[in-house]
């Protein structure tokens, strides 16, 4: 066997390897460990660690968990509204911006400026811009002669203003990967299609989106995922109040695993979250399958 | 032109520091130490530490390395130094409300232990005992307990005022909490100014915060923790008298959003000009005399948190505490606690002050410092010590404050009434302390 | 089939029957507007002192001080975290996009059993939907035991761990939009798998590796929690930096946003020449 062929004839194996085994060395013990943690509870004493085996409490204290509930309905509303309006927004711009004669480049780079903010200086610039007294919202309204809202305070608004700001946060995101893809995409196809009378619109929904589907899938499904990971723009924005009008679900194990210093719990919440996407997801992928059945 | 000035500030402030180091009686000799390194978090008054830090570089020649770490991580770097057997740091500064936790964890070395001879000098202010921790009782005391911890910062909350606005509307600065309900009446004139701004936001902000008045009238959250009765007491009448004079105070003298003020928007309303009185934290006080954060400059004078119908005043102690790692080098840990005894002093202290900080010696409060107009919160900073306690020292801490930020701010938004808030988190945290092994009980429930 | 390259001039790539109309610029400009906006609003706040902020005064008069304390300050360490992150991000950005594209082509064109392709994409996307706060006690004991807490190495590692499973998952999105057939002839050709994939398949994956790369940079330079429990003071990165301003009872906005504008200038500039590098490097060994 030549030197080259070895290497052709195991490509397939070696490019595989590097990224199996950084999985491996930096993936599994924390994980496995994660599992351990939420059947166990961890206290501390004479400096260190104490396992019990108390599966049955962590459970209970799942199914007894007040704040819960509010953040699961909360997260729902959360990733659903932002998720579709990122998708459909990032998608029309992407169309949008790739019909662009001049000046891509320039818009492509614009268009990032959001995702580039330190996620700290995103809740604490726009919890100013929000603010009631001073803010360039109420500014802007009260110089027009309206009244000042009450954007963060009020529980009927809180969540949407998160959602706002997490719309302006991540729609870059979608943006990226939908334009890329859509540079992607086959000219002479569409320039068939055009030739042979479609509209525009005909050219956008029946064969550029059909096109796009696996990209619109990865992005989709890397959106739904960190949106129900949020934290950073709703733990200076608003903590989760007023009341649990903006608790969500990220927040809630941050306050448990953290600032409670409730390890066990925290773990089997996290295990708990992650069966929440799952079912998502799986849902998702339902409704959209009976959709397109239609 | 002005950058210039600053760094001509800096390094006349600097000197000054030596200087009058150099007239004050002398700092500590402590001799020859390793070099040690400090966690220690970005706050308002950690260029104050710096300085004095600096100054004990030059005296001694010692070497002190200070890792500044984000507020907001403090806490897990801290756990993380010490759980894993060789801690990268040899002196960490906690928040009181952490304190429990590492001192029932094990993760410290008694401070006498590391050096029989040292001892707290008496005029250090005791902040409700945050530094001794008694095993047996699980309390914090001096009373059989270990000397774990000294405060390097203490923060009260002051009560804020306007004299040229009071004193336009014929008011007398509050001494009472139904004073301050009157005055602010008086004073607010919303959107142009707001009578009395205090926190209301879910959390540590409105739990913190309405504590100050829940002492102030005789109410309590558990019975008896020191003597181990952890009866819940959240749900008395005299709880709820308080409860509803504070939502009263949000709701008549404050912005619409009081549900969600935090101490950074109390803060910038009393900054702008646009609130009377304010309940706000002594380390903010540097920043109203700043030009460049606040339009008061000048204007702003402090007294003592007000008292209750009962003539009780109350409030609410938040200190920074310095502790030792079980796990870092003898030697180093000795350094560290060469470089306390240093700090604890007189003269260090009055450096601290003149650099910005809150001192903790009794002594630098009643010296001709408290004159000065910068330090003039002194006198009522060192009143407020009489009567100020701590609260939440107990390991369920971070979980009550959780219960009743919650509740507090569900009733103060209007979400349910202030006897069924405290109905509700009474029943959580007996439930909590009764999962925990604790000998708790309940009182009867609050007409809601 | 004609493809799209990058390195073709832009009007030259739109034919018309692509190009949009005034609804898609419309869309463009309001979009530009409302993302630049907030974006704006900071860069002022970045030359305002304090108080001017909070009033929300406007017009106010502009002071550079807060860059100065930044940039200069004495307690400032912010042009080394920028450093430190210009050298995390960079370096976890090629890694990840190097062993990324690799995984992705592997699982992509050759025949894996189920297991092993179902296992691997499944694996790696059930690792991305844990918090990552509940990773950081495992890898902080473990990467202080190995002696690597508080290296950029450390940071490195995790962020490509991290970054790993996004831009796998791009790449076989992007991977199945570039036809067997050109693959194909590239082997009749007499290529071996190693050059296929070098030669032909890259280039014409390159908007996606650009996207993938992009958003792999952008996560790695904000990436917080992880950089601060690995790291102290010296290995600090941006996202670090910036949070020490949101100190225990209030927040030092104006210096937070001068920090904030400074930290994305050289990842915008990073970005704009790692793309021109990408696009280079990639094209010159290409074959039609």
């Amino acid at each position: 066997m030549t030197r080259s062929s070895f290497v052709s004839r195991s490509f397939k194996h070696w490019s595989l390897l590097p990224g199996v085994l950084l999985l491996a060395a930096l993936t599994l013990y924390p994980l496995a460990n994660l599992v351990r943690m939420s059947v166990s509870t961890i206290e501390f004493a004479e400096g260190s660690e104490i396992w019990r085996f108390t599966p049955r409490a962590n459970l209970a204290q799942l199914l007894a968990d007040d704040v819960l509930r509010p953040a699961l309905v909360n997260t729902l509303v959360f990733v659903v509204v932002s998720v579709a309006a990122e998708m459909i927004i990032g998608l029309a711009l992407a169309i949008a911006v790739a019909g662009l004669v001049r000046g891509k480049q320039w818009v492509r780079t614009a268009m990032i400026l959001p995702i580039l903010v330190p996620p700290v200086a995103i809740g604490s610039m726009w919890k100013l811009m929000y603010n009631y007294d001073f803010g360039i919202f109420n500014q802007t309204l009260t110089a027009l002669g309206l009244a000042p809202v009450n954007w963060l305070g009020s529980t009927s608004l809180a969540l949407t203003s998160v959602i706002v700001v997490d719309i302006w946060h991540w729609v870059p995101f979608v943006f990226l990967i939908l334009f890329a893809a859509v540079e992607g995409l086959p000219t002479d196809l569409l320039e068939a299609a055009r030739v042979d009378g479609a509209t525009r619109w005909q050219v956008v929904w029946r064969i550029m989106i059909p096109l796009l589907r696996p990209a619109i899938i990865v992005a989709f499904l890397f959106r739904t995922i960190l949106a129900f990971k949020v934290f950073d723009e709703v733990y200076l924005l608003t903590s989760g109040g007023p009341g649990t009008a903006t608790e969500l679900v990220n927040l809630h194990l941050y306050k448990v695993f953290f600032e409670q210093n409730q390890l066990g719990y925290g773990a089997l919440l996290s295990l708990a979250v992650i069966a929440a996407i799952v079912a998502f997801l799986v849902t998702a992928r339902h409704v959209s399958v009976a959709v397109r059945a239609q | 032109m002005r950058q210039f000035l600053r760094i001509i500030a800096v390094f006349a402030t600097t000197a000054g520091l030596s200087l009058g180091a150099a007239a004050q009686q002398p700092f500590a000799d402590v001799g020859k130490q390793p070099p040690i390194t400090i966690l220690v978090a970005s706050t308002p008054w950690y260029p104050a530490f710096e300085k004095v830090v600096g100054l004990y570089e030059q005296q001694t020649g010692n070497q002190v390395k200070l890792d500044t770490t984000p507020f907001g991580g403090m806490l897990e770097k801290a756990r993380n130094a010490v759980r894993t057997g060789k801690s990268p740091y040899d002196l960490m500064f906690i928040d009181t409300q952490w304190t429990i936790e590492f001192y029932e964890g094990g993760f410290l070395a008694p401070l006498k232990e590391i050096d029989p001879t040292f001892d707290m000098p008496k005029e250090v202010l005791t902040y409700g005992d945050s530094g001794y921790w008694n095993a047996q009782k699980r309390w914090r005391t001096a009373d059989g307990g270990k000397l774990m911890a000294y405060t390097v910062l203490g923060n009260v909350q002051l009560l804020y005022y306007r004299p040229d606005l009071l004193k336009q509307a014929g008011i007398a600065p509050p001494k009472t909490w139904a004073e301050v309900a009157a005055a602010c009446a008086r004073l607010t004139d919303p959107p142009k100014m707001y009578g009395f701004v205090v926190r209301g936001e879910k959390g540590n902000g409105i739990r913190y915060d309405w504590q100050s008045v829940m002492l102030a009238e005789g109410a309590s959250v558990v019975k008896d923790p020191a003597g181990g009765d952890y009866t819940v007491t959240i749900n008395s009448p005299q709880a709820k008298a308080a409860l509803d004079l504070y939502i009263d105070l949000l709701k008549r003298c404050g912005p619409p959003n009081y549900g969600t003020l935090g101490q950074g928007d109390v803060i910038q309303l009393l900054a702008t000009g646009k609130a009377a009185m304010g309940d706000v934290v002594t380390a903010a006080f540097a920043s109203f005399e700043d030009p460049a954060k606040s339009l008061v400059v000048g204007k702003l004078e402090t007294v003592a948190l007000p008292a209750g119908r009962g003539g009780v005043f109350g409030a609410v102690i938040g200190n920074w505490n310095a502790v030792i790692p079980k796990d870092a080098p003898e030697a180093q840990k000795k350094a560290a606690l060469a470089f306390s005894r240093w700090f604890l002093t007189s003269a260090a202290q009055r450096a601290f002050a003149q650099a910005g900080g809150i001192p903790n010696r009794s002594d630098v409060y009643t010296s001709d410092l408290a004159k000065e107009p910068r330090l003039r919160w002194m006198p009522a900073y060192l009143e407020t010590q009489k009567f100020a306690k701590q609260e939440l020292g107990y390991a369920e801490g971070a979980q009550v404050e959780q219960i009743l930020g919650l509740r507090l701010n569900q009733a103060a938004i209007g979400e349910m009434s202030s006897g069924k808030a405290l109905n509700t988190a009474a029943k959580e945290i007996e439930e909590l302390f009764g999962k925990n092994g604790r000998k708790t009980g309940a009182l009867p429930p609050l007409p809601e | 089939m004609k493809l799209r390259h990058a390195g073709v001039p832009d009007s030259a790539r739109v034919p018309r029957a692509a190009r949009g109309g005034w609804m898609g610029r419309t869309l463009v400009a309001l979009a530009l507007f409302a993302v630049i906006g907030p974006f704006l609003w900071i860069l002022t706040a970045s030359f305002k002192q304090q108080i001017a902020i909070y009033a929300g005064q406007f017009p106010f008069a502009p002071t550079l001080a807060n860059y100065a304390e930044v940039l200069f300050g004495r307690r400032s360490d912010f042009v080394g975290n920028i450093g430190n992150s210009l050298a995390v991000a960079s370096i976890s950005t090629l890694a990840v996009l190097v062993v990324g594209s690799l995984a992705a082509y592997s699982l992509h064109r050759f025949r894996w059993p189920v297991w092993v392709s179902a296992g691997f994409l499944g694996w790696t996307l059930a690792f991305h939907m844990v918090p990552v706060l509940t990773l950081l006690g495992p890898w902080y004991i473990a990467f202080r035991e190995l002696g690597l807490y508080d290296t950029r190495a450390a940071l490195v590692l995790t962020h490509v761990t991290v970054n790993l499973p996004m831009t796998v998952w791009l790449m076989s999105a992007f991977l199945r939009e570039i036809p067997p057939e050109v693959e194909e002839a590239a082997r009749v050709d007499g290529c071996t798998p190693l050059q296929a994939f070098l030669r032909v398949v890259l280039p014409l994956a390159v908007p996606g590796l650009i996207a993938a790369g992009i958003l792999a940079f952008i996560f790695s330079w904000n990436e917080f929690p992880i950089a601060l429990t690995l790291t102290s003071r010296q290995t600090a990165t941006v996202p670090v930096a910036v949070a020490r301003f949101a100190q225990q009872y209030e927040t030092q906005h104006a210096q937070m946003a001068a920090a904030s504008i400074i930290s994305t200038i050289p990842a915008v500039l990073l970005m704009l020449l790692g793309q021109r590098f990408i696009v280079r490097g990639l094209m010159m060994g290409s074959v039609k």
